[in-house]
């Protein structure tokens, strides 16, 4: 029906001189009739894209002197011709555009100067450090877990709060089970609201704040970047950087993006590293809120886990083999952002991730309070106590995991109350935050590693992941302490 | 939201075209739109606003990836819609490029309409060149031209459609903007290409 026009006639892109003598070469041997045009089908070929390259293989009896033609222009570039050619296209489209198009406001000096210095590795890592520092450990360490947490938790609640929840309860309903889901230790107000309110929120808080101005700023891409340089070389595909870095975010959306990766191999080990190794914004704002306090504890601790995934990630990459192609990715413009983007873009995330935790938070209670009327809670505790001890944790670390099953955050928060108590050491801190780091993805998550890479991957991650975190937090705390660290 | 603007006018569409379609409208006539183009620059916007009538979404064989079909009808004349997975390059790298590159090698449509994001177009540019390269029959559809005059850029499109030499179309899709230009266009196109 559309056979009418010959897809062999009109426009043709001019590429060197080398490349067009092999596809012209190419051009003359091609025989069979394709629907894109000989020249497309020789460009293809000329950048070995498979698919084309086994039809070929089936339809052209000069297959042998065509791919001759291949290895010989090959040879004549130091880079794979497949960059060569999409270079040199990407020029003639430069070329074309610079004509038609033109753009009012122009980048400043200031602006190109701070998009160099941002991606160069011997200037960038500083500017990475500082961002850290004064972003990270300062703002949502000291200010968000420590000021804030103070006031709110410190005052608020221990002050105002739970005594008076505490003594109204005790006071106006005669049944001591219904007591004690309402207040004391582990109640709905007590324990699950204090958490969400007093903890997560001021942390989660200042990180969002501080989360969404990067963002915003346009510095995330230029990190990853940064960071591509290193993927690259312990074997990752650079392409991974994408939904790595996503996750800082959110590992559940992360999980989902990883979809762009090229092959099953590279999701499946993205897929991987997302539930192990890379916290989310919440746990990440509360782990760094829990550690700020100790900052050789915060170092360890990142330390600690960005080795595990450079090992995990290299072991993994090196035990499915395959090529890693090249990366490419749009760096949009620095900005200045716009504070009320920003603070639009905070209040709204803070808003949803509220409402999404406060149900996690009072079912966790509710699900504990069930657990020690019952006896099952003090049973599993006193079950995983040898667990406990091998990690050099006291028992009571183990309500901390229990907790980390239903959200990591909701995990960190107890994590946070037992450090507050002072029942932890520096290095029981460390090892108890590296192992829920390490531990399982919260349910979300591990729905859409269902969903996306199916039961038996999933499932096989999380049976990896489970295990594999004691392991380290064991063998943390075994360094550590032979080596007689005190953090 | 997009998807329910369309199944509306689908529904409300429906009643009224379904009697032309039957009587008039041979199928064996209809012309084979395909939408190609980067994911988020209004593929499906731009689908919805041509189609409107009957969709159908299938995975296309052997793989999970979804292919939305659907009728057009304008100017006197039926078109057999296609949108597509997102493609950055005929050297497919992820499986949506696999599936779109293998449907035009397929289909052979009458008409590729590549949308770019007017924003973007250094980056979406050397598609267009590839899909000519491929003597793929294109019509540039310059997408998002509201956002891009408001950062600031002004662009030539017939400077463009010169250097090209092929149709080039600015649009708005989402304010409905360079719409009936774009459906003029199309109908131009076949029926120079059937002379």
């Amino acid at each position: 029906m559309s056979g009418n026009v010959s897809p062999d006639q009109g426009f043709a892109l001019q590429y060197d001189e080398p490349i067009e003598r092999a596809l012209t070469g190419i051009e003359k041997l091609l025989k069979a009739r394709y629907t894109f045009s000989k020249r497309m089908i020789a460009l293809l070929l000329l950048q070995e894209e498979a698919e084309i390259i086994k039809m070929a293989q089936l339809r052209e009896a000069s297959f042998p002197q065509i791919f001759a033609i291949i290895q010989n222009t090959r040879s004549k570039y130091k880079d794979p011709l497949r960059y060569v050619i999409t270079l040199q296209r990407q020029e003639k489209a430069n070329d074309i555009l610079s004509q038609v198009i033109s753009d009012s406001k122009k980048t400043t000096r200031l602006q190109s100067v701070l998009d160099r210095i941002t991606i160069q590795p011997l200037t960038g890592i500083p500017i990475l450090l500082v961002v850290l520092y004064y972003g990270l450990y300062k703002f949502v360490g000291q200010f968000g877990a420590g000021t804030l947490v103070d006031l709110i938790e410190g005052n608020l609640f221990e002050i105002y709060i739970n005594p008076w929840v505490n003594q109204f309860v005790a006071k106006t309903i005669p049944w001591h089970a219904l007591q004690t889901l309402l207040a004391f230790d582990y109640g709905i107000i007590t324990l699950g609201l204090r958490y969400a309110v007093a903890i997560i929120l001021p942390i989660v808080g200042t990180f969002f704040l501080a989360f969404s101005l990067l963002e915003d700023s346009g510095y995330l891409p230029r990190l990853a970047l940064l960071v591509d340089r290193l993927f690259k070389k312990i074997g990752l595909n650079g392409r991974a950087v994408i939904p790595m870095t996503l996750g800082f975010g959110c590992d559940t959306m992360a999980t989902l993006v990883s979809r762009t990766l090229e092959t099953k191999r590279e999701r499946v080990i993205a897929t991987l590293l997302l539930a192990l190794a890379i916290p989310c914004s919440a746990q990440l704002g509360v782990m760094i809120g829990l550690l700020s306090g100790r900052p050789l504890a915060l170092a360890t601790w990142a330390g600690f886990v960005i080795l595990v995934f450079l090992l995990v990630g290299y072991l993994a990459a090196k035990i499915i083999p395959g090529e890693m192609p090249a990366f490419y990715m749009e760096l949009p413009p620095l900005r200045l952002p716009r504070i009320s983007n920003i603070l639009e873009k905070t209040i709204s995330r803070m808003q949803w991730y509220f409402l999404e935790i406060v149900p996690f938070f009072i079912l966790a209670s509710v699900l504990i309070w069930a657990g020690n009327i019952t006896g099952i809670f003090d049973a599993i505790i006193n079950g995983t106590a040898p667990l406990m001890q091998a990690l050099g944790l006291p028992t009571e670390a183990a309500e901390v995991f229990l907790f980390g099953f239903f959200r990591r955050d909701y995990g960190a928060a107890g994590l946070y109350d037992l450090q507050k108590g002072g029942v932890l050491s520096g290095v029981q801190l460390v090892v108890a935050s590296v192992t829920l780091t390490l531990f399982v993805p919260c349910i979300a998550q591990f729905a859409i590693m269902i969903k996306e890479r199916g039961w038996k991957t999933a499932l096989a991650i999380a049976g990896f992941i489970f295990p594999f975190a004691f392991l380290c937090g064991y063998i943390l705390n075994l360094i550590l302490s032979l080596l007689g660290v005190v953090l | 939201m997009k998807k329910t603007r369309g199944n509306k006018k689908n529904l409300f569409s429906k009643f009224l075209n379904k009697r032309e379609t039957s009587q008039r409208l041979d199928t064996r006539r209809k012309k084979k739109l395909v939408l190609v183009g980067t994911p988020n620059v209004g593929k499906s916007v731009i689908f919805n606003i041509l189609t409107g009538t009957y969709v159908t979404v299938s995975n296309y064989p052997g793989t999970t990836v979804e292919v939305t079909r659907g009728t057009g009808r304008f100017n006197q004349d039926a078109y057999e819609v296609i949108d597509t997975p997102g493609m950055y390059s005929l050297f497919p790298i992820t499986e949506e490029e696999q599936v779109t590159r293998t449907l035009l090698l397929v289909e052979k449509p009458d008409i590729v309409l590549h949308v770019v994001d007017a924003k973007n177009l250094e980056r979406m540019l050397p598609l267009t060149l590839q899909l000519l390269e491929a003597g793929m029959p294109v019509i540039l559809t310059v997408n998002m031209m509201d956002e891009a005059e408001r950062i600031g850029r002004s662009i030539n499109l017939d400077k463009l459609s010169r250097l090209l030499g092929i149709p080039v179309v600015g649009t708005a899709a989402a304010v409905n903007r360079g719409i009936d230009q774009l459906k003029r266009m199309v109908a131009e196109y076949v029926r120079k290409r059937v002379a």
